[in-house]
């Protein structure tokens, strides 16, 4: 056990401070700081796609890819330290993950040949994709999903409404998760399309979240007609198709989550001195301890990573996500109650234009999407302590 | 920062717990509670373990994990921990005694104090050496003093109050920062016990949640009941990872170590009171009986959870190195 990696790595470090200090936008250094930090599905700006273009074309993308695919071949110990590096100065790569970190992955294990073909252009951001996955009925029981696909001839015709999909409205593709046989059980009767989205059929309305943004949409599907070699992998076989993000950076989701949830303990810190409140005992102790979670948080996160990277299952990741979004949620409200009267306030300077009660909604959702903090304390029960299913 | 354990670590945790678990049985462990002299052929086996002390703390901490597992009794804490970091930050060489040191004054508090007293002296009755600490600060060690117990939950953890000589011989000063390393490495260390038992509280409840069966079904299938191991679970992973982050901190005297002592120790006094609350909550009525072995682990949890600083306390110290 040791806090420094190898010169090699520390190397490798450099390499993409000096990248990132050469081409970086300024928009993209200043996200941190933006109230509106988590995206607004409405729009792309041009700095974003320019930024995520230069990335792939200097292989800085997806570090462990090929330079074909936005990478450099990096180790997985390189590909932690690159998304350090990001969060530290907790600069965006793309503000649409889906194509990059969820696509991209999925057909390239599961997608013929014509299909692999869209993963440069997903990976870059030229195409901006979007995944049916949530519908009303199916939250955290996905595999309930009822969106139907009848096969019919070399087609499918697809039926039914998708929800919570964020970037729908600017979407060019779907990856979207479909049932295909509705006589078997629920995870036995799922297939993966990708389909156009300005197929005739789909109609997409905008849905305005709790902060007010529009994020993500309602997806309708009527009679849409999908030719049949948009089928990802094999019919029946979506299930497997769930993985949800790259494998090779399973190791270091957290560091984003971790690294904001830092920041934002000593953000409290300064919110605490300007209300003159860093004097009183029960707001010291408060910051101290949401630091000391975030701390003792980050250090869990590079225990797994040890374990990931040497291949062995890492129970630490389990964990990681029910925690971090927890903490952040936590850390958020408590930056509210230091504003006292200005914590409600909307977008007044006094309250750092809103930063506080944005995140703190904001951060509702990483409690809820992809697997609620309940569903992860059953994996963690069920999983990691071997219990019983219920 | 890389968790990963060298092959000689992964040996050393590997034949630490192999030996702990055999020579220091529940048994032993009542046993010490009526004579402290229990743990006495135990003592001979670990003197040799004491070396550790004067290796990286992450070492000495992968033993104290394993020692917190099984409620170590006797003064290898105090020893290894305490006493050798500090004779060896004098220059000066332990030898193989068993030692102690006295450095809280009448307030409880390990911080230097000028009071006639030492309070909170591990093991003072039955260690052959005591290194004092004094204003300046100044350290002097002297042979056992007379010393009055103060008699802790758990009565395996052995606490002593003590009168400071009027004026004893061979006073030397220590520089603060050395003063400063070895209550840090011996508060990550007792850290490091204190996720061993909050882990071994972890285990107990889950094993018991599998096996017990009420209405009809094991209950550990409850989600309740589930979601409570679920969150003990975390508390005891997150403590565990704070602790040796701390300990690699120190070892690479990284100007993040204070910060991460005090973490590491509310991080694992976090965990350990939740593993003692929640595991006889999870445990039900037998949990609560002298003859079910969780109260020994209870009255340990909350014994290191007062010893060197409680949680509070490590984070208000916290707070001021963040705030000023």
């Amino acid at each position: 056990m040791r806090l420094a990696w190898n010169a090699e790595d520390e190397a490798f470090r450099q390499e993409l401070v000096e990248f990132v200090d050469a081409h970086c936008p300024p928009e993209a250094l200043a996200w941190g700081s933006a109230p509106e930090a988590d995206g607004d599905g409405h729009i792309l700006p041009a700095w974003a796609r320019a930024w995520q273009a230069a990335l792939f074309d200097h292989g800085w993308m997806i570090p462990a890819y090929p330079p074909e695919l936005g990478g450099r071949n990096a180790t997985p110990v390189q590909t932690l330290i690159y998304l350090e590096e990001l969060a530290r100065r907790d600069i965006p790569r793309s503000l649409h993950f889906p194509g990059y970190a969820i696509v991209a992955p999925s057909l390239l294990e599961y997608g013929n040949d014509e299909q692999k073909a869209l993963v440069p252009a997903a990976i870059r951001g030229d195409t901006v994709w979007c995944i049916g996955m949530s519908e009303p009925g199916a939250g955290s029981d996905l595999a309930g999903l009822s969106t139907r696909a009848v096969l019919d001839g070399d087609r499918f015709v697809v039926n039914g409404q998708k929800v919570w999909t964020s970037y729908a409205m600017i979407a060019q593709q779907c990856m979207c998760y479909v049932r295909t046989d509705p006589d078997v059980a629920k995870h036995k009767g799922i297939s993966v399309l990708v389909i156009p989205m300005d197929s005739p059929g789909i109609e997409v309305r905008p849905l305005r979240h709790i902060t007010g943004a529009e994020e993500f949409a309602e997806v309708f599907f009527t009679d849409v007609e999908v030719p049949v070699a948009n089928l990802v992998g094999e019919l029946h076989g979506g299930w497997r198709i769930t993985t949800g993000s790259l494998a090779h950076e399973r190791g270091g989701l957290w560091v984003q989550g971790v690294a904001r949830a830092r920041h934002a303990a000593e953000l409290l810190g300064v919110v605490a001195a300007d209300r003159g409140l860093a004097a009183d005992a029960g707001v010291r102790r408060a910051i101290a301890d949401a630091y000391q979670r975030a701390s003792s948080l980050r250090a869990l996160g590079y225990k797994g990573f040890a374990g990931f990277a040497q291949g062995q299952a890492a129970p630490e990741h389990s964990f990681m996500k029910l925690a971090h979004s927890e903490l952040q949620n936590d850390l958020y409200e408590l930056g509210m109650e230091l504003l006292g009267p200005f914590g409600a306030a909307v977008s007044d300077e006094r309250a750092d234009g809103g930063l506080w009660w944005r995140r703190f909604f904001t951060t509702f959702a990483s409690k809820i999407a992809g697997g609620t903090s309940e569903i992860q304390r059953n994996i963690i029960a069920q999983r990691v302590l071997g219990l019983p299913r219920g | 920062m890389d968790f990963t354990l060298t092959d000689d670590q992964q040996l050393l945790r590997d034949s630490a717990r192999t030996l702990l678990t055999k020579e220091c049985p529940e048994a032993l462990v009542r046993a010490c509670w009526e004579d402290p002299a229990a743990a006495d052929p135990l003592w001979a086996h670990l003197a040799g373990w004491c070396e550790l002390s004067d290796g990286p703390l992450v070492d000495l901490c992968l033993f104290m994990e394993e020692a917190g597992a099984v409620l170590l009794p006797g003064p290898f804490f105090a020893t290894a921990a305490l006493y050798r970091p500090l004779v060896r930050a004098l220059g000066d060489d332990p030898g193989d005694a068993a030692g102690t040191v006295a450095l809280a004054g009448a307030s409880g508090e390990w911080t230097v104090s000028a009071d006639a007293v030492r309070t909170f002296v591990l093991d003072a009755d039955r260690v052959s050496r005591v290194a004092v600490v004094a204003p300046g600060p100044s350290v002097f060690v002297t042979d056992r003093l007379p010393a009055a117990e103060v008699e802790l939950l758990d009565r395996t953890v052995r606490a002593f109050e003590l009168e400071v000589p009027a004026s004893p011989a061979g006073v030397r000063p220590i520089d603060v920062e050395a003063l400063a390393r070895v209550v840090d490495g011996a508060t990550v260390a007792l850290a490091a016990s204190m996720v061993g038992t909050a882990r071994r509280m972890l285990e107990m409840s889950v094993d018991y949640a599998k096996e017990r069966v009420q209405f009809d079904v094991p209950i550990g299938s409850f989600q309740a009941v589930q979601h409570k191991l679920a969150d003990m679970a975390l508390d005891v992973e997150r403590a565990t990872a704070a602790v040796y982050y701390a300990a690699m901190a120190l070892d690479a005297t990284d100007a993040d170590r204070h910060r991460a002592v005090h973490a590491a120790k509310a991080a694992a006094g976090d965990a350990v009171r939740r593993a003692a609350k929640d595991g006889i909550q999870v445990h039900g009525g037998i949990g609560y009986t002298w003859e079910h072995p969780l109260h020994l682990f209870i009255r340990r949890a909350y014994t290191t959870e007062h010893l060197l600083g409680t949680t509070s306390w490590h984070l208000d110290r916290l707070a001021d190195l963040l705030l000023g």
